[in-house]
């Protein structure tokens, strides 16, 4: 695992088969078009069984079981979920899961990451890949340049920490500069656009290579059963 | 975001300790003394960086400035001073830290320190978002051609590069755990989760 974060079966093809450790991936496109469950790949494909996974989750459906869907046999000492749809109440811990009571508590947000990674460091972690699902959901909470500062500090930490970061963003429910400004904050930019005759297709942007072509999206052999 | 030295207010009625402080601060922090609550008012604004607060004055108590400048949305770190150690939640009322009197002064000027470092932060990442909403909008605005012609971009880019290396430097070891809680405090505020008031990120 020195060499990054091995993500072969996430993307198409050849594109991408690691990411770089320190990497913070950005998934955008419009709604509805898979960017969760792309998300949900490139946090469990190649996973490591000496690594750790720790995904907020702001509208409370990621789960352990995406995980252990994704990874079978995975450890549920190396998964960390972060609820905080409000959904759960106010902080408490059930097994892997924490929460708390708003995606509008970045501090909370920070806290409890913080305790859960301290957790999942007991296990003796070589690395931790690291999800936002969404950003949109806090953009709904707090103003951009809130989020924008979150999401520095945040990428800082994983970029300082040799992490893996895996975000989303739904393009169509904010204004064009709101996302340029949030997408300036990622190395690499994952971009899902639909076709006029409805396709979808990915072209991965960053990372110090070229831009890729546009590819079919999703292809057929790793979409979620 | 200018290169002076960060501002520190004193607000203090007894001159000769509002002197004694000066001379602790001198040549690394650019000060400025009020004698009372009223006075403290009138010399704070955007420019201060941390306010030092008697607890105990003639006029006002401390806790009622602190309030004002709250009101005022003035992005400040203070700090109490007070005679009795407090007996209730000091960060609770707003206040960044606490220091008793008479306070020593290795342990005030790394409070003093420590603040100064929390405002230039806040300044600092203001200033990097407010260039990234510009290059944002040119970028939804122009095409890539436009841009790749454009001197002002080319100039906005580099600032850029620039104001994040400053962040960065001032950021500190957010890798660390309570440093990433400490930051998300300051830039943030407390959190709103009722049972997270009191945490640290330090313990498991």
């Amino acid at each position: 695992m020195t060499d990054g974060y091995d993500v072969r079966g996430a993307l198409p093809g050849d594109a991408v088969d690691a990411l770089p450790r320190g990497t913070n991936a950005v998934i955008v496109g419009p709604a509805m078009t898979g960017k969760r469950d792309l998300a949900l790949q490139l946090l469990a494909a190649g996973f490591d069984d000496d690594e750790g996974v720790l995904t907020i989750t702001t509208d409370g459906t990621v789960d352990v079981q995406d995980f252990e869907r994704h990874v079978p046999g995975i450890d549920p000492d190396r998964i960390g979920i972060l609820d905080c749809s409000g959904k759960d109440g106010g902080s408490h811990r059930n097994g892997v899961r924490r929460s708390v009571s708003s995606p509008g508590d970045l501090t909370g947000i920070s806290i409890s990451v913080a305790k859960q990674l301290k957790a999942l460091e007991t296990a003796d972690v070589s690395g931790i890949r690291y999800g936002l699902v969404s950003i949109s959901t806090l953009l709904q909470f707090l103003d951009v340049q809130t989020v924008f500062k979150f999401l520095h500090v945040f990428t800082a930490r994983v970029e300082d920490t040799g992490g893996l970061g895996v975000y989303t963003l739904s393009e169509d429910a904010h204004d064009p500069q709101a996302v340029n400004t949030i997408l300036g904050q990622f190395d690499t930019v994952l971009r899902i656009r639909e076709t006029d005759a409805g396709d979808r297709e990915l072209q991965v942007r960053g990372g110090g290579s070229a831009p890729t072509p546009w590819m079919p999206f999703p292809y057929p052999s790793n979409t979620t059963p | 975001m200018t290169d002076d030295p960060p501002l520190v207010v004193i607000v203090e009625d007894e001159p000769a300790v509002a002197e004694g402080y000066q001379l602790w601060l001198e040549g690394e922090y650019r000060t400025r003394v009020a004698t009372d609550g009223g006075e403290a008012l009138e010399v704070i604004d955007e420019e201060a960086d941390v306010v030092m607060l008697d607890r105990m004055m003639p006029d006002m108590a401390g806790e009622e400035v602190l309030a004002e400048l709250r009101a005022r949305g003035l992005d400040v770190g203070v700090v109490m001073v007070t005679a009795v150690e407090p007996d209730f939640d000091v960060i609770e009322m707003g206040f960044d830290a606490y220091i008793t009197k008479p306070p020593d002064r290795d342990e005030l000027l790394q409070v003093i320190e420590q603040l100064a470092e929390r405002s230039a932060l806040s300044d600092e990442l203001q200033e990097y978002y407010s260039l990234m909403a510009r290059k944002g909008t040119l970028e939804a605005e122009k095409t890539r051609a436009e841009l790749e012609e454009s001197d002002a971009y080319d100039e906005l880019v580099e600032r850029i590069d620039e104001q994040q290396e400053e962040v960065d430097g001032t950021l500190g070891d957010v890798g660390e755990e309570a440093e990433f809680v400490d930051v998300a405090r300051d830039l943030f505020g407390e959190p709103e989760t009722e049972e997270l008031k009191d945490a640290t990120g330090e313990e498991p």
